[in-house]
């Protein structure tokens, strides 16, 4: 497999300065690179704490038997969980991706190291302040912080900083790989996980310079130097770096999804020319989707609305879609060209389930094809809005996402980059193997009851609804108050998973075992089965191949268990599409 | 017919731009055409269906808006409940609803099977106007009147639960609309009073 | 494992291959559709609204 690749002519030799050859898979690594990643993987796992903490005290205040904070303290932690997680903790660990995408991946070094790390300072710099004046109680105003809700103008100034060295940190990562072609230290074309990276990082790029143009205004409003941004064009270039950046974060998760199917089973490529084509869908059409934040706002038609919504008729749906077989494909003809292929699903059985990293990618997989982007396609569509937009629904669907999607990804590929990049053992074996199970099982809870809270219509970002001190009472459905428990008790599994995670992690980087490939490890200590017996394909690999690929495999072609699950996956989003459509039909007649 | 074996690690070697097998072919093509399915129903829906967030939409001065609330609940009002104005509107004719931190102005009193415009604006900051237990939803944005073309389909009692954070007080911005029958009664509070709450007719005062 | 592509070393890979290793490109095409589809219609649908005749 990849462990004996030989290196392309221009990869320096093992002694250049500044790179260290990795003893397990015998590439050149820069330590700067290296050191970068561990510096933005660690600031991404404070936030991540930060975040995580924030989400107890949200989950138990939503909780009507609970209701554990005060009003004041509800929106405040509200707002620093939606900085901390969907801004500061995923962007950092993304920079960690993409110094690893490029750098690492292709043998090369970081263009201007000095550079990078001012980005990082950056970032570190920004994100600090922004807390700050979060948790001190000077911006009250939730992540989105809409005009004219104002904050204090060090809110937004944090933000502007980190959004900076963000686009810093990913300026370097393209001028790596600029220096990696010049420099020839790879042959032909990037890898398909560095592609993964290169779309991430363009997405980016659309992503920074939207919240530049609606940060900077905002930030010179509040210091009182300009007048107000218009609420609408705020709301408009807003979701242009909000929802945009989530997109950062589903490219980033597919480029994962390869990579961890690579380590733990060897997966292989189906086609690279239709892999390679969803993430060009991606680049090119992902990002106006922004606009089904804006479906049921009085700024613009529906022409606007309806083109903008559909990614472009649909066609990074469509891309996603392409990634929703190509994925599981690829982990399937692993599978089988390692001679599992009893069945249409001997592969997936005898897959390693004990690896987090493999639990983590599946799981990762599934939640976010089957909940999250089934219901987020559903009710981005500009009339099925109507019955769903600032309800649960909406965090409902995007924790399935960015959290069951994503940060699972990113949670599996730790317990990698843990013996990889930190060159540590990973410390409570047995409880990481565990931890995606328990991540998993507490998200689907955790999703499916706030989806279905928010199908009756309870609000998001929302104190009370008991409406114990409004003038009129408002009585939902009985199944609300159960269903924000189940919330809870999901909610709660999720967060010892992560508070899990974060320990697993800390505790290996700072005070775990070195990790020497080969010698015994640790007691209690591990390294996912990836690393210690990479996935090695049959002998006969290439026979085994042109076998599958031949005609009379039939229609089911070469990968029939992937083939079955992904017309499973379209029945059920028919299903799920269309009975809303229906739901809508019986509101009031609005036009 | 590509049969290289690589991962998502290691660089393709040479040409990778070939036709992929054609049960992958296959699903590009189911795929697509689900997409087309998914964007043919916005613009099918908008000439056929019966809910659209298209309205009418201006730009408007909030202050200016506010008070054309204020003479819409002048020309209209039949009563007020705790303290806030009830007012009956003519069918077919242009409503006013004003979204302030933190209340809903005013209470509207509606016929079921009559058309209205509904005016949506707000006077200071973002709100969320969600009917309940209707569940529609639409963003109330100050600097913007939103005129939605509303049927209310059944008679009841409802409520204006605001899902826009809005500020501290933004849990207890809660407005009411009364939906009469075609004939212009209240129902009987008891079906909707079954899932919302009763709130006794006899405090309505008139005046 | 033998490579058995047609394309050897120096040889031109096809256009759509060129294209899409062509990063610049396609950051300079993805921010442009962006810019001119969400961004720069949607401006332009706020600047040019009516004002409202409160009738």
């Amino acid at each position: 497999m990849t462990a004996t690749a030989p290196l392309p002519a221009g990869a320096p030799a093992p002694a250049a300065a500044g790179f260290r050859t990795c003893p397990i898979t015998a590439r050149r690594i820069h330590r700067q690179a290296e050191l970068l990643i561990r510096v933005n993987a660690v600031a991404s796992i404070l936030a991540l704490l930060v975040g995580v903490i924030a989400a107890i005290g949200l989950v138990l205040t939503r909780w009507p038997a609970v209701r554990l904070l005060p009003a004041d303290w509800f929106y405040r932690v509200l707002t620093a969980h939606g900085l901390s997680m969907l801004i500061f903790f995923i962007i950092f660990f993304e920079m960690a991706v993409l110094h690893f995408a490029g750098p690492v991946l292709l043998n090369s070094r970081v263009a201007a190291p000095r550079t990078a790390w001012a980005g990082f300072g950056l970032m570190a710099g920004g994100a600090l302040l922004t807390e700050a004046m979060v948790w001190g109680g000077k911006a009250d105003v939730l992540m989105t912080s809409y005009v004219p809700l104002r904050a204090h103008p060090l809110f937004y100034l944090g933000i502007i900083l980190f959004a900076v060295g963000a686009l810093v940190q990913t300026g370097i990562f393209f001028a790596s790989l600029v220096v990696a072609k010049r420099e020839r230290t790879y042959t032909g074309s990037v890898p398909l996980v560095t592609y993964g990276a290169v779309t991430a990082a363009i997405i980016a790029v659309i992503t920074l310079l939207h919240g530049a143009a609606v940060y900077i205004p905002t930030f010179l409003w509040s210091v009182g130097l300009t007048p107000m941004p218009d609420p609408e064009v705020y709301r408009m270039l807003w979701w242009a770096l909000g929802h945009s950046s989530q997109q950062i974060n589903v490219a980033a998760m597919v480029a994962i999804w390869y990579l961890l199917g690579a380590l733990t089973v060897g997966a292989v490529v189906l086609n690279e020319k239709i892999s390679r084509t969803a993430f060009v869908l991606y680049i090119l059409f992902i990002s106006m989707a922004s606009a089904h934040h804006l479906l049921v706002d009085p700024g613009f038609s529906p022409g606007w609305k309806i083109v903008n919504t559909s990614y472009f008729m649909y066609m990074a749906v469509l891309a996603s879609m392409l990634h929703g077989f190509t994925v599981p494909a690829s982990i399937e003809l692993g599978q089988r060209l390692r001679g599992f292929t009893e069945g249409m699903f001997g592969w997936l059985r005898r897959a390693p389930w004990g690896d987090p990293g493999f639990s983590a990618m599946i799981f990762s997989i599934v939640i976010f094809g089957f909940i999250g982007g089934i219901t987020g396609v559903t009710f981005g569509t500009e009339q099925i809005n109507i019955i769903a937009h600032n309800t649960l629904r909406v965090p409902g669907h995007f924790h399935a996402t960015v959290v069951a999607g994503t940060a699972l990804a990113f949670m599996g590929v730790t317990y990698y980059l843990i013996p990889l990049i930190f060159r540590k053992q990973v410390a409570f074996w047995r409880l990481a193997k565990w931890q995606p199970w328990l991540f998993a099982g507490g998200m689907v809870v955790f999703t499916m009851a706030m989806t279905f809270a928010g199908t009756f219509g309870a609000p998001r970002r929302h104190w009370d609804i008991g409406f114990s001190q409004a003038p009129f009472d408002v009585e939902y459905h009985p199944a609300v108050n159960v269903m924000l428990g189940f919330v809870a008790l999901g909610g709660l599994t999720a967060a010892v998973s992560v508070l899990s995670y974060i320990l697993i992690t800390v505790w290996s980087v700072l005070a775990g075992k070195p990790y020497v490939a080969g010698a015994p490890l640790a007691p209690g200590h591990g390294v996912p089965g990836g690393l210690t017996s990479p996935p090695r394909h049959t002998a006969d690999v290439d026979a085994r191949n042109a076998a599958l690929h031949g005609p009379e495999r039939g229609i089911l072609g070469v990968t029939p268990g992937t083939v079955v699950l992904v017309f499973i996956f379209l029945a059920v989003f028919a299903l799920y599409y269309f009975t809303n459509w229906k739901l809508l039909s019986f509101v009031w007649k609005i036009g | 017919m590509d049969t290289d074996t690589h991962t998502g690690i290691d660089s393709p070697r040479g040409t990778w731009w070939k036709p992929a097998h054609r049960t992958e072919k296959l699903w590009v093509a189911i795929a697509f055409a689900w997409c087309m399915v998914l964007f043919a129903m916005m613009p099918l829906w908008h000439f056929k269906g019966g809910q659209n967030p298209a309205g009418i939409r201006r730009r408007v001065d909030p202050q200016a808006f506010y008070a054309r609330t204020q003479e819409f609940i002048k020309a209209h009002q039949v009563g007020t409940d705790r303290g806030m104005p009830i007012v009956e509107p003519p069918p077919g004719s242009d409503v006013y609803l004003t979204a302030m931190s933190f209340q809903w102005t005013p209470i509207l009193k509606l016929r079921k099977g009559a058309e209205y415009i509904l005016h949506l604006s707000a006077l200071d900051v973002n709100h969320g106007f969600n009917l309940y237990p209707v569940n529609v939803n639409f963003q109330v944005v100050p600097g913007y009147d939103y005129g939605l073309r509303v049927t209310p389909t059944e008679a009841g009692d409802f409520r204006i639960v605001c899902n826009e954070f809005c500020g501290i007080g933004h849990h207890t911005m809660v407005g009411r609309v009364i939906v009469t029958d075609e004939a212009g009664r209240e129902v009987a509070r008891t079906e909707a009073a079954r899932v919302l709450g009763a709130t006794d007719p006899a405090q309505e005062d008139q005046p | 494992m033998a490579p058995r592509d047609e394309a050897q070393e120096g040889e031109t890979p096809p256009l759509g291959q060129r294209l899409f290793d062509n990063v610049f490109l396609l950051l300079i095409v993805g921010n442009l559709i962006m810019v001119a589809v969400f961004t720069g219609w949607g401006l332009w649908e706020l600047a040019t609204m009516p004002v409202a005749t409160l009738p």
